[in-house]
């Protein structure tokens, strides 16, 4: 689900930036603020940083003492994009293993339907392997298949959220 | 609690995070990141350059993935749906599955028809006493069968004229 929510950030602008006042200084703190939020990628709490929608405040800045640049106090609105459980979602397959399938939702690469999740499906192995089932549904890389999630999780090193899902339930499998 | 509703319990456990957080469709989404990157394409020489992969794949994803392309139309599917008092979890993930049939509805979000006052009280006792349930969750209203249906019936009719 792609949700838009408010973030306070803190901006820090290098000296060098600071000569430039009005206009030019706003420019400094949101090249700042975009190229902060592009290298985050991810936290735990929120999700995925997708992008910033608006600038609605920008604070007073607090010099740093040492190396004389200037910490703005920032409130932006942006997107953002996070797996809830529960929820029911459609997604690519890119991947397919014997023992499951990995599907891409969003920016979420990580999405795996293991075959536990896919009854009535079979593995079908060669060159472009795929799971078939007895109705003659084929489920390959680069399917749509719709599925509900039921777990996510929070990779702190890679910054990154992996979720399992299901595709059994009405309405559900491949679109 | 009903055996029904723990079960329900399942589609409302939101976390405090989104306490703050608006739901966007597919197709809203859309709308807002192709402005985006045609903004980049203008500002620097190579936008690849610009863009994290995170936008890259959200846009390939929402671009894949929108039902209404036509921004009247986008604006249309949420007006429409507003109008049915449905959390704004609910009315995302309607716009993004359109369901044909109210069945359909009813397994995307099994939550439309959990009734409003047993809703409440789930959320009361999931988040502890004295917590303000979020606005997106205690907008939502049970609706029975026909109310979906005229509602996916409105829906259809924007697919129509897109």
């Amino acid at each position: 689900m792609f949700l838009k929510t408010q973030l306070s950030w803190n901006v820090l602008v290098p000296a060098e930036n600071l000569d430039a006042e009005g206009l030019m200084l706003q420019r400094a703190i949101l090249t700042r603020l975009l190229d902060d939020f592009a290298t985050k990628k991810a936290v735990k709490d929120i999700g995925y940083f997708i992008a910033v929608t608006t600038l609605d405040r920008v604070g007073k800045g607090l010099i740093s003492q040492q190396s004389g640049a200037l910490l703005f106090p920032v409130d932006f609105s942006c997107i953002t994009f996070k797996i809830l459980p529960g929820e029911t979602l459609e997604g690519v397959v890119h991947k397919v293993l014997k023992h499951g399938i990995f599907l891409r939702c969003g920016p979420a690469e990580k999405v795996y339907i293991s075959h536990h999740k896919m009854a009535g499906y079979e593995y079908v192995p060669g060159e472009n392997p795929c799971f078939v089932n007895d109705k003659g549904l084929k489920i390959e890389n680069g399917s749509l298949v719709r599925v509900t999630v039921i777990a996510e999780r929070y990779d702190e090193a890679e910054k990154d959220f992996r979720a399992l899902v299901s595709l059994e339930g009405d309405f559900l499998g491949p679109v | 609690m009903s055996a029904e509703e723990e079960e329900n319990a399942a589609e409302l456990k939101i976390p405090d995070e989104f306490l703050k957080a608006k739901c966007l469709m597919n197709c809203e989404v859309s709308l807002i990141l192709e402005h985006k990157y045609e903004q980049l394409q203008q500002m620097a020489d190579d936008p690849m350059n610009q863009m994290s992969q995170v936008f890259e794949k959200s846009l390939q994803y929402v671009k894949r993935f929108s039902r209404y392309k036509n921004p009247d139309a986008v604006r249309q599917v949420r007006e429409i749906l507003s109008r049915y008092q449905l959390a704004e979890f609910e009315l995302c993930v309607l716009g993004n599955l359109c369901p044909e049939t109210v069945e359909e509805a009813i397994a995307m979000v099994p939550s439309i028809k959990v009734h409003s006052l047993s809703r409440l009280q789930l959320f009361m006792f999931l988040r502890g006493k004295g917590n303000e349930p979020p606005d997106f969750i205690t907008r939502g209203r049970a609706h029975d069968d026909e109310a979906i249906e005229k509602m996916l019936n409105d829906l259809s009719l924007i697919k129509k004229f897109e």
